[in-house]
């Protein structure tokens, strides 16, 4: 043990593996312009435009609100520009007091005051450089592996999935929690039919039966709108790559986590503890928005299994992506950064997760992955829809 | 104020197959799904006159909420603006690029269809992207031809209760809609809250042949709280004569589902679309818009990718604050300003969120993602 | 590779299991080895889908990494493909309580 990586250590202590100056719009209504200014500022600025936030029921902010004030907050974000229309029910400063609560530069930027479109470019331009000189004093030192949280996805599976890229994945998982790290999976849907398996696995029954009950939610919104789950899992993509069942695909999803007890399961985008072992989080299984829960909860690295070929990436952390499926790979070799393809000419499961292991600590140390390459940072933050927030009050 | 001359006003516009008028004549970039569109984003960068139409839908929904963004698909590429549409998908998703295209096809729509896993990733779906996309705008029709303004589908969402708005801006809107269907055009609304709170008011005026609409949009939203908070707060608050006054008039022709098409040829449709902006003018342009009037008392600025979008606001300290950014302040213009602008805007001329190129595109959802 | 690969086609990835992934496209009539027995595939099956080991009644639980994965629609015999055509879900069936009337 005792591995190490080169990263930016932040003042609240934790470390990033990157360091972008974000730029964060608080509503729909600031996000054109969020993401004029960053593709104007160049590649060290990341926009997370979103189709939130103008005038939202209470939990439904709230939970954006904890996602905006995530995602500058992850320690890949070495200062935050924060950027409102101005007429918000969620304010930039709000969000700005709670990134800059952890020590982040942090600057806001309001549509309204600034004079409009135009102006706002202009003065957006300009806070961002300073907020980037300010970035600049960061240096990389030595951090411990055990300082990693490592939040791992599945999407556009196949039968591969779970075979190879999951269990390869699972095996860095384990590597990294036994180093004393953290690592985090989440997509609850894809816990219905292996809920079991994991239950077993919790620390205790307060883990368990939050887990349990998380299941049961997802699983009931099916029963809510009054369809067949199928409608949505397996996807067409799934099925044509041999998975039939929801519960074929959640058993094979769960072992992307490693074999390690869960040790907690978080609200969507809440804090992951850093050297927290296991830990799950609440999320839809509809990538995009399941990455971005993770990353506002503080995961520095994704690492992103795929069995038909998912391209998908992040603004603020790096997405590495690992298939299973050697077709997939030979033709998509662009996207992907880690063939596990390999399980099936006789490579061990462990032998890859050592594979995954190392590109976690190269990407970590600075090493660009294929989507950070390419600039693939797709970016959508979970609303909370009426029927839920009925389904809670009726609960 | 009385209903303006219509008498004059004239524009040039493009004439598609099925009878609709054009105000602008672009190539749609759609993804299929969240997963693909920053691949459609590029690819409408690179080429003139194509328009990428990003959203966070494709995948991982149920039922109402597929059915929903699959028919939004369709009416948006057959908008009278659009000349041609790129589907582009990931390839495993729900709602597939080669069902949407084919579907599109077999409405005489030029569509072509490629996916990111189909073509072997990214930068090769990009490279294609691009050809498609030129192609189909180099095969667009040139036929202008002289249009009236009862050619024009004209969208309206008014994304807010201000006293502004509902004082200044909305009486002024609703002057141009009435000239609108005087002279035998549509007039298509956004604005579900407004509709869910005054639901017996708004039956009594509406059409016999579209009152079974009316239930379904009513039942849908029943006893669900409202998308947009505040709008739903206040539309309770005030009367339907308050809450109606951008509609021009209350005799209501069609009541649409989200992302239906509009069918009738003329007169008043309500759209079941929330008002905020963006998933309003989705729906809009799904309907059939040519051209919409967003009246905004906050200055919401973006504009859309498929329809030319007129900022009025009723609010001064909005419009001072935005002076580059909204068209028409509504105190300081009668119903003849707005009708030339809309007009000139019509034949080409760039409205202000056209000027600054900031888009937003939504589509409005049912339930959660899974 | 987790579980046992027969005759390098079909994965088995629990002992428990009455249902194998092939590990390549197969063609029809494929012969696989279980343990003494042998499991004729009667229809091509692409790489990542499911054979049956053994014979399934309608209703009868599908097994694979040594858990349910669904049940049975149809009655299959050993070698027949299993997929959503003769294979079902047991979970998130808002569409049968609807159908029973039992969501609000």
């Amino acid at each position: 043990m005792g591995q190490s990586f080169s990263g930016y250590r932040r003042p609240d202590g934790r470390v990033g593996v990157r360091n972008h100056v974000a730029v964060v719009p608080t509503s729909v209504a600031a996000a054109a312009v969020s993401s004029a200014v960053a593709d104007d500022a160049g590649a060290w600025a990341r926009a997370t435009p979103h189709q939130l936030g103008t005038s939202q029921p209470d939990a439904a902010r709230r939970q954006t609100e904890r996602v905006l004030a995530g995602v500058g907050r992850n320690p890949n974000v070495g200062a935050a520009l924060v950027v409102e229309l101005g007429t918000e029910d969620i304010t930039a400063d709000a969000v700005a007091d709670r990134i800059a609560a952890g020590g982040t530069a942090t600057e806001t930027l309001t549509i309204r005051e600034a004079g409009g479109t135009a102006a706002a470019l202009s003065e957006g331009a300009d806070r961002l450089d300073r907020l980037n000189e300010e970035a600049q004093r960061a240096r990389r030192e030595e951090a411990d592996v055990s300082e990693l949280v490592f939040g791992v996805e599945c999407g556009g599976s196949d039968a591969t999935s779970g075979i190879a890229a999951n269990p390869a994945v699972g095996a860095a998982c384990d590597r990294l929690v036994e180093a004393g790290g953290t690592a985090c999976f989440s997509e609850t849907p894809e816990f219905i039919g292996a809920e079991h398996i994991l239950a077993d696995r919790c620390v205790d029954d307060e883990t368990r039966d939050k887990l349990l009950e998380r299941v049961d939610a997802r699983e009931g919104m099916a029963e809510l709108m009054g369809v067949d789950l199928r409608g949505a899992q397996p996807t067409p993509g799934n099925q044509e790559g041999g998975l039939t069942t929801i519960e074929e695909k959640s058993l094979g999803a769960i072992s992307k986590g490693g074999t390690t007890p869960v040790r907690g399961i978080a609200d969507y985008a809440e804090d992951l503890p850093v050297g927290g072992g296991l830990t799950l989080m609440d999320t839809p299984g509809y990538d995009v928005e399941s990455v971005v829960g993770k990353v506002s909860g503080g995961a520095q690295v994704i690492a992103f299994t795929t069995g038909r070929g998912s391209t998908t990436g992040n603004p603020i952390a790096p997405v590495i992506k690992v298939t299973g499926n050697p077709k997939t790979w030979e033709k998509m070799s662009n996207n992907i950064d880690v063939n596990a393809g390999t399980v099936f000419d006789g490579e061990s499961i462990d032998s890859v997760g050592e594979r995954v292991f190392e590109t976690l600590l190269e990407v970590a140390d600075g090493r660009q992955t294929e989507s950070e390459h390419r600039r693939l940072e797709e970016f959508a933050i979970n609303e909370i829809q009426p029927e839920e927030l009925e389904a809670e009050a009726g609960a | 104020m009385s209903v303006p001359s219509v008498t004059g006003r004239t524009f040039e516009g493009v004439s598609r197959d099925d009878g609709s008028i054009g105000v602008r004549d672009n190539v749609l970039v759609l993804p299929s799904v969240i997963c693909s569109h920053i691949v459609a984003d590029r690819i409408a960068t690179r080429v003139d006159n194509a328009v990428s139409a990003p959203h966070d839908h494709g995948c991982a929904q149920l039922g109402a909420d597929n059915e929903q963004t699959r028919r939004t698909f369709l009416s948006l590429a057959q908008n009278p603006n659009i000349a041609g549409t790129v589907v582009v998908g990931l390839g495993c998703e729900e709602i597939q690029s080669a069902d949407v295209a084919g579907e599109l096809e077999s409405r005489n729509v030029p569509v072509r269809e490629l996916s990111i896993q189909g073509v072997g990733g990214t930068d090769e779906c990009v490279e294609r992207g691009v050809d498609a996309a030129s192609d189909l705008v180099s095969s667009r029709r040139t036929d202008r031809s002289d249009a009236t303004i009862g050619d024009l589908t004209l969208g309206i969402v008014s994304s807010d209760l201000d006293a502004s708005t509902v004082d200044v801006a909305d009486p002024l809107v609703g002057h141009v809609a009435r000239a609108v269907v005087a002279a035998g055009g549509r007039v298509v609304v956004a604005g579900n809250e407004r509709v869910v709170a005054h639901s017996e008011a708004v039956r009594e005026t509406t059409d016999e042949t579209a009152r079974d609409s009316l239930d379904d949009l009513v039942a849908r939203h029943d006893g669900h709280p409202p998308r947009a908070t505040r709008v739903g707060r206040f539309a309770r608050k005030r009367s339907f004569e308050e809450v109606t006054r951008s509609w021009g008039t209350r005799d209501v022709s069609e009541v649409l589902a989200y992302g239906e098409r509009a069918s009738v040829s003329e007169g008043l449709a309500l759209v079941d679309a929330p008002s905020r902006f963006g998933e309003a003018t989705t729906a809009l342009a799904a309907a059939g818009a040519n051209v919409v009037v967003h009246v905004t008392g906050d200055g919401i600025l973006a504009g859309h990718p498929l329809v030319p979008v007129v900022k009025v606001t009723g609010d001064p300290g909005t419009a001072a604050a935005l002076p580059d950014d909204i068209d028409v302040e509504a105190a300081n213009a009668d119903a003849d300003d707005l009708l030339e602008t809309l007009v000139a805007v019509a034949n080409g001329e760039r409205c202000r969120a056209e000027e600054h190129g900031l888009t937003e595109f939504a589509i409005t959802r049912v339930g959660p993602s899974m | 590779m987790k579980g046992r690969v027969l005759d390098d086609a079909l994965l088995l990835l629990s002992e428990s299991d009455n249902v194998g992934t092939t590990v390549d496209d197969l063609g029809s009539g494929t012969e696989v080895d279980f343990d003494g027995r042998t499991v004729v595939l009667s229809e091509n099956v692409p790489f990542g889908h499911k054979v049956a080991v053994e014979s399934f009644s309608a209703g009868d639980e599908v097994r694979k990494y040594g858990e349910v994965i669904g049940t049975a629609t149809q009655a299959i015999a050993a070698g027949e493909w299993v997929h959503t055509h003769n294979c079902e879900s047991t979970r998130g069936r808002g569409d049968r309580a609807a159908a029973g009337g039992e969501t609000a």
